[in-house]
């Protein structure tokens, strides 16, 4: 039972194209861990170097984000200094397009400014997101988000398809966002 | 002041900072888990430089194979001290922007920072 049971888990996970998948608390050590084990990963099936390069960078800003941004969270000086923020990491490959599809839960006070921020990034063409990644590097980081808008703009400027998100209402407090492109 | 060098991580790049001849340079790749942690001294160290009498010109190699967006931000800040102290106090600075023919990442990176650079030169030089 148990053995099936994990082998369904793992099988509706290959049918979908499914590199990797993590679901939890992610630390920047997994992050770390995560990327270096993809860029292998990529390396080895000789993918192109640069559309190496380009999962690989959204892969960080996804996954920065969730670390700096998810209300679901537990930070403690342990002696150091930890951040753990929760939330799910896929990595894929589906219609000879590779994908990052990231998850966490946010507040339901961010909303909004989120999903105008991912709208605004979404309307852009490339010369657009250009020009616009040029204007946020000038800016002085903005209060609070510790610059979330330019690795919004990064991950765009890199995925070949219009980034897609969606929130999902969970209760009084939160939501659950994603957010997926392909490269 | 005492020159800054430190070896390349995997996530830090190389750096070494020679006062005493206004050479400097960053090689590598830079996804550190706190950009402003590694880059905040080297910033503040740069800037007290360039407040120094020093007057030959500054040579700043940068190449670099990856980094995110929250070092593009500080690096963009490292730029700026550059470009500030050509244009306020009339010092000779040279960024050069080193990249593999084939990297268009690198390039384009390459020309986001150079379109910000009036005083300061900035060039765009293709390893071989």
């Amino acid at each position: 039972m148990l053995a099936k049971e994990y082998y369904n888990f793992k099988k509706s996970l290959d049918e979908k194209g499914i590199m990797f998948s993590f679901s939890g608390f992610v630390s920047d050590g997994i992050l770390f861990a995560l990327g270096e084990s993809l860029k292998q990963k990529m390396t080895i099936d000789a993918t192109d170097p640069n559309t190496t390069k380009k999962v690989f960078s959204v892969f960080v800003e996804q996954v920065q984000n969730i670390i700096r941004y998810s209300a679901e969270r537990v930070e403690g000086e342990i002696p150091t200094k930890v951040e753990l923020g929760s939330g799910t990491i896929t990595v894929g490959y589906e219609g000879e397009k590779f994908f990052v599809v990231c998850s966490n839960m946010i507040d339901n006070t961010d909303v909004e400014q989120l999903r105008s921020r991912l709208e605004i990034v979404r309307g852009l063409d490339k010369e657009g997101l250009k020009a616009y990644y040029r204007e946020k590097l000038k800016e002085p980081p903005e209060e609070q988000s510790k610059g979330a808008t330019i690795g919004i703009i990064e991950i765009a400027k890199r995925a070949s398809e219009p980034i897609e998100f969606d929130f999902e209402p969970i209760d009084n407090n939160s939501t659950f966002f994603c957010l997926k492109a392909y490269i | 002041m005492e020159k800054i060098v430190r070896e390349a991580t995997d996530r830090t790049p190389a750096v070494s900072f020679d006062f005493e001849n206004g050479i400097f340079s960053m090689k590598g790749e830079s996804y550190p888990e706190d950009a402003s942690a590694f880059f905040g001294p080297l910033h503040q160290a740069l800037e007290e430089f360039l407040d120094s009498e020093f007057d030959a010109p500054i040579i700043f190699d940068v190449e670099f194979a990856y980094f995110n967006s929250s070092s593009a931000k500080v690096l963009m800040n490292l730029f700026q001290l550059l470009e500030d102290a050509a244009e306020s106090k009339g010092k000779k600075t040279v960024i050069n922007w080193h990249y593999n023919e084939d990297d268009d990442t690198m390039l384009e990176f390459g020309e986001d920072f150079s379109s910000d650079m009036e005083h300061a030169a900035f060039n765009l030089c293709i390893l071989g």
